[in-house]
């Protein structure tokens, strides 16, 4: 097999290169071990929520504020937009609207009621809570409480009220997940025979926050219909994986993959290179039967870091990165992968492959190890996605940095 | 403000032996009432591996212990069923072991009483299917699985059915003695904030590892060991029934599978202090490397926690110093009475030492037989027949959460999928007064399986919101994922790493929680855990 761009991994990253290097005419082969971030988020675009610990307030002030060997410096800021904006495009034209900008950072609403700094969410979660809010959770969904929420909420001054809408009969009484109901919620008969209980919990309040689960496979189009069914605005509350709003945002990639005739294998994971000097020249991959080999002119690694499974961390403290052992800072022992509070700082979150300004993986010199490799996403040393609150905002950006390296050529 | 209770006895302690002894002495019809600093089971009984001794283990070095084990195996069999797993055991020879061991082992059990029977490698492998291809001799014994919990919930029930009371979170501060007498016991209510007075004829000492902290209250000298046991919990059982080395005691040569999850164990350390429970990850490998050398499968498994505990040893003259470093398993695992009347001129007192789980109501039965005499109490010991209540439907199956599931068609209604935890069992749990996720995970086994509470928490919080105004639900999550914290850094790597990393970008990433409710010393101290 053949490929002009080999792209290894489907989370936030991968999935916005190989749509972009399509986009530009490239062949491109995307190779996943399985789903990612996107259905492991809060269903945001996360840029820049915290620098250290503090929530910021406009993102791309506050990118100087980072430290040395952040993917950010690397990349500079005019990657950030136009990997926000180049997003913003593709999920409009995918009926997926985000709001939100770069200039400043909103808040979140969460199922536990806090208000998550981000940069863009999607159009159903999009709304503001002012006035009275009532905070509705479906009857029997267990993955919401609008209790907790609703106690939260009013610690931080909302006029938040708890209450609760009763499903219409169907046919998962006995259990359902929050999948399940966003697909029955795509049915248009389903949503007139929920809006009228919706509408009487949510009755005297300005508008109603429910859990993030109106509609998975028909883009925004469930979510206002029922808002107008109701007649009250609807918000959308991030809620615990999967996240129905990523697999909204994975869906819209992968319909507009397939339009471009990206080849897709997913549940293979890429398993090793071949090398010729100092190039990749084909990328080995899991088959049915056997491995396979692609041969391809660029590789590109959106593997993730060891929450996404692009780095293994060893018993020992050493770290390896697994499809092109590439050198990764290990700890001196696994002690140090982990603070001593849950909720604090995660020193492995950070763990990654260090790059040049071209995302070429360097050596402990600060050479190109590799001169057609390029590392995006969560892969990259540097930063911790879950503690800056900087997933999609560094995978757009690498993303857009990565498209822009790779194209500037035209496609042979 | 201090308020007065009167009784006969005070049992100080918490943990089997002294619930134990609080049952031995209700059965007895004599009044007493037992306190615990913080919850039943939060010591030594809380943090060992379930494994119910058949005493083979014992049985070519200290006779004397095996013969108690065989003897309580069989009795906690017959009055406690619904807290044991039925599950066996077995002692495997490798290839690196001495067969002469095997030849002394096969005696010792015979002459501690303990049936043991010789099978084939091929009958050894169609029991324990993952054991290692190259076991040489394997040996059968009567060793089983027991859920201290389970035990110590079931004889509290007992007790307070029968009148007498039990205080946790009740620190004993102080000793009142008028001249060789303790005239009472002076505790802390923690929950009130306020100190009792408990006035009494007769104290049992049964705190364990931390016996000699009452006698030094009491005046008495009385040096403890500790001896620290490490222990690590892997993501799924592995074996059937329980699985041995045969072989001199050493560290990791013991699997207990318990519930969903197996036990490996233990290592055998003197320590300084019995509230050291630290664990190093050097003795995590060991345990993981010596216990795949029984089950292979266990070198690329998934750890999911390491924890230890401190074993109560007593021995009648203290080693020279009484320092640390040693290795503890030359101490007799056999327990003693003290009677501080003929040993210390302290009149109405007696500690109970040594001992462990298996031997707990022999333990018990032995202290009050000597205060009852003293008393001047004629009623016998009833413990040894007297069946516990939860006691009628059999052994423990551990399908059997399952099956409740199935019978009630409960699925959605499963709030914790490892642990098969239900709403209406979080509901029934917060209906009798818990209001700490921590007490909710020992009382339904919340949090305990391979996610490590990355969906259960959050949704036990959401049900403590609905249901009460007061309190700071989340605050108590917060809580209890730093107290989950603690037991996992030893063992976080490979798909652990990655789970440790995906729950954190949830609760930190997704909900924005910041643990900003959990102050840094509590998320430093703690004295619980359990597997």
């Amino acid at each position: 097999m053949r490929a002009d761009v080999v792209v290894v991994g489907a989370g936030p990253a991968g999935l916005a290169t190989a749509t972009r290097l399509a986009e530009a005419g490239r062949q491109v082969l995307l190779l996943a071990r399985g789903n990612g971030f996107t259905h492991w988020g809060a269903g945001s675009v996360d840029v820049l929520g915290r620098v250290g610990g503090e929530p910021v307030e406009r993102p791309l002030e506050a990118l100087d504020r980072l430290p040395e060997g952040h993917p950010y410096h690397l990349i500079g800021q005019a990657a950030v937009r136009d990997g926000l904006d180049w997003f913003s495009r593709f999920t409009a034209a995918a009926g997926l609207a985000h709001r939100g900008d770069l200039e400043r950072n909103r808040g979140q609403v969460t199922a536990f009621g806090t208000l998550r700094p981000t940069c863009l969410v999607q159009e159903p979660a999009a709304g503001e809570l002012s006035g009275r809010v009532a905070v509705v959770n479906f009857a029997g969904f267990r993955d919401f409480s609008s209790a907790l929420c609703a106690q939260r909420l009013r610690r931080a001054g909302i006029d938040a009220t708890p209450a609760s809408a009763p499903l219409p009969a169907w046919d998962h009484d006995r259990y359902f997940t929050g999948v399940e109901l966003a697909r029955a919620i795509d049915d248009a008969g389903f949503r007139r025979r929920l809006a009228p209980g919706l509408a009487r919990a949510a009755a005297g309040a300005d508008v109603a926050v429910v859990p993030a689960v109106l509609g998975v496979g028909r883009g925004h189009e469930p979510w206002a219909d029922l808002q107008s069914l109701v007649g009250t605005p609807l918000v959308e509350a991030a809620i615990a994986p999967p996240s129905i709003p990523g697999l909204r945002l994975f869906a819209a990639y992968r319909a507009r993959l397939e339009q471009l005739g990206v080849r897709w294998q997913f549940g293979f994971p890429a398993v090793g290179v071949e090398r010729d000097g100092d190039r990749v020249t084909a990328v080995r991959s899991e088959g049915a039967s056997r491995v396979l080999a692609t041969r391809c002119q660029e590789l590109v690694l959106a593997t993730g870091g060891v929450a996404g499974n692009g780095i293994e961390a060893n018993r020992d403290g050493t770290l390896t990165e697994r499809v092109a052992g590439l050198p990764v800072d290990g700890f001196g022992d696994r002690l140090g992968f982990l603070g001593t509070r849950f909720l604090g700082d995660q020193p492995l979150a950070a763990a990654g492959v260090r790059v040049d300004g071209e995302l070429r993986p360097m050596d402990a010199s600060g050479a190109p190890l590799l001169a057609n490799v390029r590392c995006v996403g969560g892969l990259l040393a540097g930063h911790d996605p879950t503690v800056e609150g900087s997933r999609e905002g560094v995978a757009l950006a690498t993303a857009a940095r990565v498209a822009a390296l790779l194209t500037a050529t035209p496609a042979r | 403000m201090t308020t007065t209770l009167e009784t006969d006895v005070v049992v100080v302690g918490g943990g089997v032996t002294g619930v134990a002894v609080l049952r031995d002495l209700a059965l007895r019809g004599v009044h007493a009432i037992l306190v615990e600093r913080f919850d039943l089971g939060t010591g030594t009984s809380g943090r060992w591996h379930g494994l119910l001794h058949s005493g083979a283990r014992y049985a070519v070095r200290d006779q004397e212990s095996a013969r108690e084990c065989i003897e309580e195996n069989t009795t906690l069999r017959r009055i406690a069923p619904h807290t044991i797993e039925d599950i066996g055991g077995l002692f495997v020879l490798l290839p690196p072991d001495d067969e002469a061991y095997a030849a002394q082992f096969v005696e010792g059990c015979r002459a501690s009483g303990i049936p043991t029977e010789e099978l084939s490698t091929a009958a050894a492998h169609r029991r324990e299917p993952l054991l290692a291809p190259d076991v040489r001799l394997a040996f059968a014994v009567p060793d089983g699985g027991i859920d201290s919990w389970a035990l110590l919930r079931s004889m509290a029930a007992d007790v307070e059915a029968r009148g007498c009371q039990v205080l946790v979170r009740h620190p004993i501060v102080g000793v009142e003695r008028t001249g060789d007498r303790i005239t009472a016991v002076r505790v802390h209510d923690a929950v009130a904030g306020q100190d009792r007075t408990i006035g009494c004829q007769w104290v049992v000492n049964a705190a364990g590892a931390w016996a000699g902290d009452v006698g030094r209250m009491a005046g008495v000298p009385l040096t403890m060991i500790a001896g620290k046991g490490v222990m690590v919990v892997m993501a799924s059982r592995y074996v059937r029934g329980v699985v041995n080395a045969c072989r001199k005691p050493a560290d990791g040569d013991i699997i207990v599978p318990q519930h969903e999850v197996a036990i490996l164990g233990t290592t055998s350390e003197q320590v300084s202090s019995a509230d050291d429970i630290s664990v190093p990850p050097a003795d995590v490998d060991r345990m993981i490397d010596m216990c795949a050398q029984m089950v292979p499968a266990i070198a690329s498994g998934r750890v999911l926690r390491a924890f230890a505990g401190s074993r109560p040893l007593y021995k009648p003259e203290a080693p020279a110093g009484g320092g640390a470093g040693g290795d503890t398993r030359e101490v007799s695992r056999t327990f003693t009475v003290l009677d501080h009347a003929s040993r210390d001129g302290l009149d109405n007192m007696f500690s109970i030492v040594g001992g462990k789980l298996t031997t707990c109501r022999q333990m018990a039965e032995a202290v009050v037989d000597r205060l009852a005499e003293r008393m001047g109490v004629t009623e016998p010991c009833r413990t040894a027949t007297e069946v516990l209540p939860g006691a009628d439907h059999g052994h423990h199956q551990v399908a059997a959460p399952l099956a409740r599931v199935e019978r009630d068609q409960a699925y959605g209604e499963l709030i914790c999928e490892c642990e098969l935890v239900t709403r209406g069992q979080v509901r029934e749990a917060v209906a009798s007064g818990l209001t700490e996720l921590e007490d909710l995970r020992r009382k339904v086994r919340l949090g305990y399986g391979p996610c490590q509470a990355a969906f259960c928490a959050w949704r036990a919080a959401g049900m403590l919101a609905e249901g009460s105004e007061e309190g700071d639900p989340v605050a108590g999550l917060e809580r209890f994922l730093e107290e989950r914290w603690r037991g996992q850094q030893s063992t976080i790597w490979g798909d652990q790493a990655r789970q440790a990393l995906l729950n954190h970008a949830i609760y930190r990433g997704i909900f924005d929680l910041r643990g900003d409710g959990v102050p840094d010393e509590a998320a430093a101290v703690s004295p619980e855990e359990g597997a």
